[in-house]
């Protein structure tokens, strides 16, 4: 039992940090109808940042996402207007192999400016631990979903509470209608393109004390996005966390229970199993299909 | 017709050029080995013969199907692995197992297709990548059969040195000649238009009685088979079979950067493409390292493509030449409609039976989110009238038809037709005699008017998909409904060229090769010109004579009430009343949700 509930703890803390990762991506499916198979190479690329800020000057990887954040928004943005915004209205597979094509590009960027080794950042308690009734729980990791959850947190806030992230979560709606209204389409996508890689930044500042990575490392990513996806929807916050802590949950479980080497498996098994028995998505979001009838 | 017939000609005058071409090509490929014996080129075009093998496989899903796989790395892996496990495992030559490869690459790729089948779009895409990762993740950790990462070591190849790479060679122009014969042949039947129809239009294609799951996995294995003998000889031609090696996901982008490269959809545009690609794949390998630049290299190549030259330049090539060879000439769409000629025999088929009732919807629902689009809707359509459904705006009319045509699922509610309760798929409905045109027609843009024509089918079985393309009976039908419709000059153009009122009538024309006892008209007057409307109309009539039955959704009142008897009136979701027309036009409902209290039809009823 205690090592069910360890596992459940587990599952739980790491499936935060996956919320957050799957956030960016949702929210830039959301508006632009893009599904960014780059995302898992722009995480490793923001854990790849956060290591440098805490081998080169000492900042703790968690708090490195002061940097990393405006960072990878301001890359966000340039890789918006050079090479996705071309592609407005393109069917959804030109985009999907056009940011694979970048993942592979970014994947041979970083193993020339960080080499093709395994990193990971090492702060004063990464080898600590909270032990609450004999459960464990390693410090990093609380740490980690702790600022996941802020982060969650303000991003909804912004969604919810200003005028920019309610156009967002117009456009999100309705892009025609959106545009009708007033919204500046072309502006929002930027926009919402960057916070969605801003996002991702903070997540791979997490990633960079809870896994070792190197830039080989986001397939796994690319995995794990794609099968919160299947699991959750697409182009809603929620789905997407909901989605987020059942793999973070399913991966803990056949680690413990399974093996360690078969839990890389579990993100795939999942795609196969939710696709083949509701191939709408477990939540799948129903959009009326009518409109342009 | 004689200025596109001559540039028709023209061009296929030009392909000779092409085919002296190809066949040099052929005859350079076959002969090389035999008069150079320079293993560098050798190993090149072997390595090449592997990425064309699986672009001219991919081509059949992706360019024809429309459908992207990113996971072809994963039927070479297959291929090799079973090669080289039932070598090591049972024994005999590894080339004996080369088919036994093919047709484990072939039941995988059914599988996958039976899991991606009921999924659109991205799914696909992402079951493929998963596919390829979670074989490789099989091929690590299944240490007794595979050996793991330590990876399997085939035979040394036992035949004489003097004869080199020969075997491995002459195999794989082997099967590069079958699997562009297959992807040939498939483009030339019924499975070809299948695949066009659906990487065109998906939901279209199934109400025109494509059965789609079927076609996309008919596709998918085409695009495995090939590759994966392919793969069983690369392995062995390597001699070292293991997981990161052969479940490489850059060699999936390698095989699509050629299709998309040399022309998708088209026949030797993925040859064109691995050629291009195998001599930056050996640049990025032997100059520059391997690793990070070919990451680099093809990674960018991959973004580049897409962004620039996303047809391929097969197709950007083709496309330059017909438009220099058609300066000048006077384009034969936007001219004036064709004349029109009555339907051949076959009257309608038996005596109508006064009454019954054909179609019959009861208690239909459906919701989007909040919206009540149809809300507990019933109706009936009896046999051999023209039904006419009316309403406001949103009041559901194009939902339902949707319902009944299972463009879209109901959420509660029966619809019964000719005594069945409908139940099945799109493509059973047609096979049921349902036929249907859409608001905003839907034809297939990239097919010619005759294919767009042909395309439909009225029942299915495993021996018509061998069926040629365009050809038999199915082929005559087409072309007396297409003078139906007085279409009959437009037969060879591409569908995307028509005007809108065109289109309608290829659309008609599409849903009569069905043959259909029910046809629903989705607003065939909406946007087009008052001649198009009185030949709407006055064919309308002529199939009604011949015993067809319409359910017609229209604004145009003076169309309807002139046309339609009866006519249902649907508001809110409901079919609020049903009558004659002079009947629905004195109802004080229909006046409240629809016509308006001061609506009188002045102009004579009918044709204006």
């Amino acid at each position: 039992m205690t090592e069910f509930i360890q596992a459940t703890a587990f599952g739980l803390l790491i499936g935060g940090v996956y919320a957050l990762f799957a956030s960016g991506l949702t929210l830039i499916f959301g508006v632009m109808k893009v599904i960014n198979i780059a995302h898992g190479a722009l995480l490793i690329l923001g854990a790849f940042l956060t290591f440098t800020l805490w081998e080169q000057l000492g900042l703790d990887p968690l708090a490195a996402i002061v940097v990393t954040t405006p960072l990878m928004f301001a890359l966000g943005w340039a890789m918006y207007s050079t090479v996705v915004r071309p592609l407005r209205g393109a069917p959804l597979s030109s985009t999907v192999l056009l940011t694979f094509g970048l993942a592979l590009v970014l994947e041979a960027v970083m193993g020339l400016v960080w080499g093709n080794q395994s990193r990971s950042a090492r702060p004063s308690y990464f080898d600590q631990s909270f032990d609450i009734a004999g459960i464990v729980l390693p410090r990093a990791q609380v740490f980690a979903c702790a600022v996941a959850i802020l982060v969650l947190t303000l991003l909804y806030l912004f969604l919810a509470r200003t005028w920019t992230g309610r156009a967002i979560r117009a456009a999100s709606a309705n892009t025609e209608g959106a545009a009708l209204v007033g919204v500046n389409i072309a502006g929002v996508s930027a926009l919402t393109f960057a916070v969605g890689v801003a996002t991702v930044g903070a997540a791979g500042s997490m990633v960079s004390v809870l896994y070792p990575f190197l830039p080989g490392s986001h397939y796994i990513w690319i995995a794990r996005v794609l099968s919160i996806i299947v699991l959750g929807g697409l182009g809603s916050l929620q789905g997407a966390a909901v989605g987020a802590v059942l793999l973070g949950l399913a991966e803990v479980y056949t680690q413990t229970y399974v093996s360690a080497a078969w839990a890389t498996a579990v993100p795939y098994v999942l795609i196969f199993v939710v696709l083949f028995l509701r191939p709408q998505g477990l939540m799948g979001t129903r959009l009326r299909e009518d409109v342009a009838l | 017709m004689s200025g596109v017939g001559s540039a028709l000609d023209t061009l296929t005058e030009s392909r000779t050029p092409w085919r002296v071409l190809i066949a040099v090509g052929a005859l350079a490929l076959v002969a090389y080995p035999l008069v150079s014996d320079d293993l560098f080129y050798q190993n090149m075009i072997i390595l090449s013969l592997v990425f064309a093998i699986g672009a001219v496989g991919l081509n059949v899903i992706m360019g024809y199907g429309g459908y992207i796989s990113l996971g072809q790395s994963a039927f070479i892996g297959l291929g090799a692995y079973t090669v080289g496990i039932a070598t090591t495992k049972i024994g005999g030559d590894p080339f004996v197992w080369v088919p036994a490869a093919g047709v484990v690459a072939a039941l995988v790729a059914a599988l996958l297709g039976l899991i991606a089948m009921r999924t659109r779009g991205f799914a696909f895409v992402i079951i493929t990548i998963a596919a390829l990762f979670i074989l490789q993740i099989v091929a690590i950790n299944w240490d007794s059969l595979t050996n793991g990462t330590s990876g399997i070591t085939p035979p040394l190849p036992r035949w004489d040195l003097d004869y080199q790479n020969w075997p491995f060679y002459y195999s794989l122009v082997a099967l590069l000649a079958g699997s562009l014969a297959l992807s040939w042949w498939i483009r030339r039947t019924k499975i070809g238009t299948g695949l066009l129809a659906i990487r065109e239009d998906e939901d279209k294609a199934a109400t025109i009685g494509v059965d789609t799951p079927v076609y996309k996995i008919i596709g998918f294995v085409a695009s495995a088979v090939f590759l994966g003998m392919a793969g069983g000889i690369y392995g062995y031609y390597l001699g070292f079979i293991d997981p990161i090696g052969m479940f490489d996901i850059v060699i999936s982008v390698q095989i699509i950067l050629a299709v998309i490269l040399g022309g998708r959809g088209t026949l030797w545009g993925p040859v064109l493409g691995a050629a291009l690609i195998e001599p930056l794949n050996e640049l990025s390998n032997q100059e520059l390292g391997g690793g990070n630049s070919r990451l680099l290299i093809f990674g960018g190549l991959l973004a580049l493509t897409i962004l620039l030259l996303p047809k391929g330049i097969i197709p950007s090539v083709r496309e330059l030449l017909e438009r220099r060879l058609r300066r000048g000439k006077a384009a034969l769409v936007g001219g004036r409609l064709g004349a029109r000629r009555a339907l051949n025999g076959r009257p309608g088929p038996e005596p109508v039976r006064a009454g019954r009732k054909l179609l019959e919807v009861k208690g239909l629902v459906k919701h989007f989110g909040g919206v009540r689009a149809v809300d507990g809707c019933s109706f009936a359509v009896e046999e051999g009238t023209i039904s006419g459904l009316i309403g406001p705006n949103g009041s559901g009319k194009t939902t339902v038809f949707n319902l009944i045509g299972r463009t879209m699922r109901a959420d509660a509610g029966e619809i019964w037709f000719d005594g069945e309760r409908l139940a099945g798929p799109p493509w059973r409905r047609a096979y049921a005699g349902l036929g249907r045109t859409f608001q905003i027609t839907r034809v297939f843009g990239e097919m010619t008017v005759l294919e767009n024509v042909v395309a439909p089918l009225r029942s299915f079985s495993w021996g018509q998909l061998r069926a040629g393309a365009v050809s038999g009976d199915d082929a005559k039908r087409a072309e007396e409904l297409l003078e139906f419709v007085g279409m009959g000059e437009y037969r060879d153009q591409p569908a995307r060229a028509l005007s809108f009122g065109q289109r309608k009538l290829i659309e008609l024309a599409q849903v009569l090769m069905l043959d259909p006892k029910l046809i629903l008209l989705d607003e065939p007057a909406g946007g087009i010109n008052p001649t198009l409307i009185a030949r709407m109309e006055e064919m309308i009539r002529e199939l009604n004579q011949r015993g067809k039955t319409f359910l017609i959704v229209e604004h145009n009142m003076p169309l309807v009430l002139g046309l339609c008897d009866p006519v249902l009136v649907l508001a809110q979701g409901q079919c609020i009343c049903s009558g004659t027309s002079a009947e629905i036009q004195r109802d004080p409902r229909v006046l409240d949700a629809y016509l308006g209290e001061d609506f009188s039809l002045e102009e004579p009823v009918g044709v204006r």
